[in-house]
């Protein structure tokens, strides 16, 4: 068990650089997620931090030790890969023995005969049969013991992999999309049994995915990355309501958020298609961009700040998200409504849309988020602020 | 049913339906006959003229033959002459194979592991491949003579120094220095030794092709999982994935070490060797049926020749089915 601190990593092959300068500090025992779009450097920063590559420059410690120098078997770490990596010559038993032989084995033990016959054998054979056993029935892959990768699926290799990776008890667990070929089912259940493995365990976990529900459902915290850097790092709860930039706001949430372009007088206040945010930035920025989840925006009647046609309705059951096109605006809005308001939602239909202001996230042009925002609504608003914004 | 005569006419005048399998089966036939018949014209037929040969005494340009039975194989199982073709043929199977297969693997996985220059080693070793043995033997008579050959004149170097330590070189230093290609001690070793020296780099080439389906993770999960040493490495990833590999390269090796011919006909066209001692089975086949024109015992030898590489081929057969494949 240890905690993980990288600083300033960044890696090049040969021109390109993959990531540019990611720190990250990660507390012993902690969840981490990294979440991230495909070929934004995920896999690279875990297979650096396990050592199977160097880092250009940067430093990574490992319970408070720079292990730079440390070669990837010497590190304790234990990994699934996105590609399972299984051996393809060894019964699944044997494959997820590998790691417990090879270390808690010497290689005149591992001999296939005369092993069984060096003193302290037994005891150890009937523990690593057990810990086959205990990992085989968690990832539900007991009756496949026997068989070889080929004749698995790649769902069940993926439990294998996973199977070899958690029969162990390494400082530190690096799981890179383990989840990704599981059907939804068991993608739920392996979810909860590996949440309540860290929990059991205490280990520190790094699990790349690009699934959002596992990245929030499980992680203490969850780093997003996207073109070799961390744009944020935080526990899920704020990444999806309190983002910091733009990418981060847009690659959280599904469906994603609404984007909406603003204008800003003068004085700083903000305005929407003309009509009054009662918002004032302090700043003043090329142009501003503000952020309404979905579950933000809401129905409403006649004195709404948008109007708009549903043009599309997806029905999840539980819940209704209705894609509503608004005159001068670029995209639809998605709007998640209850299940009793379909009947306002019609196919067609003409709807009003409301949403509180203070509740908006606003990005600047950079799309980095604007913290300085002040709630104009609750102090009498002038006429002429308001005719302001309608000229603009 | 009478659908066979039928299947060649039109279809449009005959109301009566003709199985799909059967015309199926019927042009399955017809196309691929003329495969079959070359097949069996060309590879198999020389085959059984030759089992039919083994049991007669047959002798190029007779007009008649007559049927010996058994009695060509007994002379291969008592005579002198064909216990030292068979002592010859399988010294030399059993110290090529082994050791070229070493050798083109350890070559293969140097080479692999280097970086640059992979080209260069990968030609080198693969040239004496690709020169023909026969131009190699003279060569290597040269310089196997025993008093102006480059073999001797080099342990001669070693007279009087700490090198007369090795028993070869004192004797040699003391009386005088091995005659090669003459000496029924030396001359089996000799010429087993230049089939491991042209050999070894087809091996060579047939790993490193080997080596390249080999799942570069596996490495990194095989280190992951504690496999420290190359050696622990190799043993968990290498070598199982070249199973397959190692099973064709030890089948080849050894059918092309039944098959050794160019090397012994050069430097003893006639004989086979110093008391026979290199006297190996294309040779006898060579010396008996073509040289001495008796058929019957050269046929009788080919077949049993066939016999170990049939027996070869099916254990190859086995391991794959059986051990390689996953
Ligand atoms: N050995 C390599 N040589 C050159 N470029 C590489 C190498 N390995 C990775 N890259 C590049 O680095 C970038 C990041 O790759 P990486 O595998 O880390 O992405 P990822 O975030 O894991 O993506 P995914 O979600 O698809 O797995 C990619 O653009 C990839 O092309
Ligand atoms: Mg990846």
């Amino acid at each position: 068990m240890a905690g993980l601190s990288i600083t300033n990593i960044t890696k090049r092959f040969g021109d390109t650089e993959v990531l540019k300068g990611v720190s990250l500090d990660i507390a012993d025992g902690e969840f981490i997620s990294l979440v991230g779009p495909s070929g934004c450097g995920k896999s690279t920063l875990l297979r650096i931090i396990a050592g199977l590559e160097d880092q250009s420059t940067g430093e990574i410690k490992l319970a408070g030790n720079d292990v730079s120098g440390v070669r990837a078997a010497d590190r304790n770490l234990s990994m699934v890969f996105q590609s399972y990596a299984l051996y393809p010559h060894l019964s699944v038993a044997d494959n997820i023995a590998v790691p417990l032989r090879m270390r808690q084995q010497k290689a005149l033990q591992r001999l296939p005969m005369i092993g069984r016959f060096v003193p302290g054998q037994r005891q150890i054979r009937h523990q690593i049969t057990r810990d086959i056993r205990n990992a085989a029935d968690m990832l539900e892959i007991a009756p496949l013991l026997e068989r070889k990768p080929g004749q698995l699926s790649g769902g069940q290799r993926q439990r294998v992999a996973l199977a070899r990776a958690l029969v162990r008890d390494p400082a530190a667990f690096l799981l890179d999309e383990p989840l990704s070929n599981l059907d939804a089912k068991l993608r739920v259940q392996t979810r909860v049994e590996i949440a309540q493995l860290h929990r059991k365990l205490g280990a520190t976990f790094v699990y790349v995915t690009h699934d959002q529900v596992e990245a929030m459902t499980m992680s203490s915290r969850i780093a997003v990355m996207m073109g070799g850097r961390i744009l944020q790092c935080a526990e899920p709860d704020t990444v999806y309501h309190d983002p910091e930039d733009i990418q981060v706001a847009e690659f959280i949430g599904s469906p994603k958020i609404n984007i909406l372009p603003v204008d800003q007088n003068a004085t700083g206040a903000l305005g929407l298609l003309g009509q009054a945010l009662h918002l004032q930035v302090e700043q003043k920025c090329q142009s501003v961009r503000i952020g309404l989840r979905p579950e933000m925006l809401r129905l409403s009647g006649e004195q709404s700040l948008l109007t708009g046609t549903v043009e599309h309705l997806e029905n999840l059951g539980a819940e209704l998200f209705a894609q509503i096109a608004v005159p001068g605006l670029e995209n639809r809005l998605v709007l998640r409504c209850d299940p009793s308001q379909r009947a306002a939602v019609r196919l067609g239909a003409t709807v009003g849309l409301d949403f509180t202001p203070a509740q908006a996230l606003l990005f600047d042009q950079d799309g980095t988020r604007i913290r300085r925002v002040h709630d104009t609504s609750r102090r009498p608003v002038s006429t002429a602020e308001v005719v302001q914004h309608g000229r603009t | 049913m009478g659908a066979p005569d039928i299947t060649l006419q039109p279809l449009t005048k005959d109301t009566r339906p003709v199985p799909a399998t059967v015309q199926e089966r019927r042009a399955a036939w017809l196309l691929t006959a003329p495969a079959l018949s070359l097949m069996v014209l060309i590879l198999l037929l020389p085959v059984v003229v030759a089992a039919i040969l083994s049991f007669t005494d047959y002798a190029l340009g007779n007009d008649t033959f007559r049927w010996v039975g058994w009695k060509n194989y007994s002379h291969l199982f008592t005579r002198r002459t064909y216990e030292k073709m068979f002592l010859a043929t399988f010294t030399y199977v059993v110290t090529v194979v082994p050791i070229s297969v070493g050798l083109g693997l350890g070559a293969a996985l140097l080479i692999n592991s280097l970086g640059r220059f992979r080209e260069i080693y990968k030609t080198i070793y693969f040239l004496p491949v690709m020169a023909t043995l026969l131009a190699m033997s003279i060569a290597w008579e040269f310089m196997l003579h025993p008093s102006i050959g480059m073999i001797n004149r080099t342990l001669e170097l070693g007279c009087g120094t700490l090198f007369e330590a090795i028993p070869l070189i004192r004797e040699g230093c003391a009386d005088r220095f091995p005659v090669w290609l003459g000496d029924k001690r030396y001359a089996i070793w000799v010429i087993s030794f230049i089939g491991i020296w042209q050999g070894f780099g087809f091996n060579m080439v047939l790993y490193l092709a080997g080596l390249t389906s080999v799942h570069r993770e596996l490495y990194n999960a095989a280190e992951m999982d504690g496999a420290k040493s190359a050696w622990e490495q190799f043993r968990l990833v290498t070598w199982p994935a070249l199973g397959p590999t190692t099973v064709f390269v030890v089948t080849i090796s050894c059918i092309r070490a039944f098959q050794v011919f160019d090397t012994i006909e050069a430097f003893w066209p006639q004989g086979g060797g110093p008391n026979k001692s290199t006297y190996v089975m294309m040779f006898a086949i060579f010396e008996k049926g073509v040289q001495q024109n008796l058929i019957g015992i050269g046929s009788a030898i080919t077949m049993l020749f066939l016999v170990f590489v049939m027996l070869l081929t099916i254990v190859q057969c086995w391991l794959v089915e059986r051990k390689v494949h996953y």
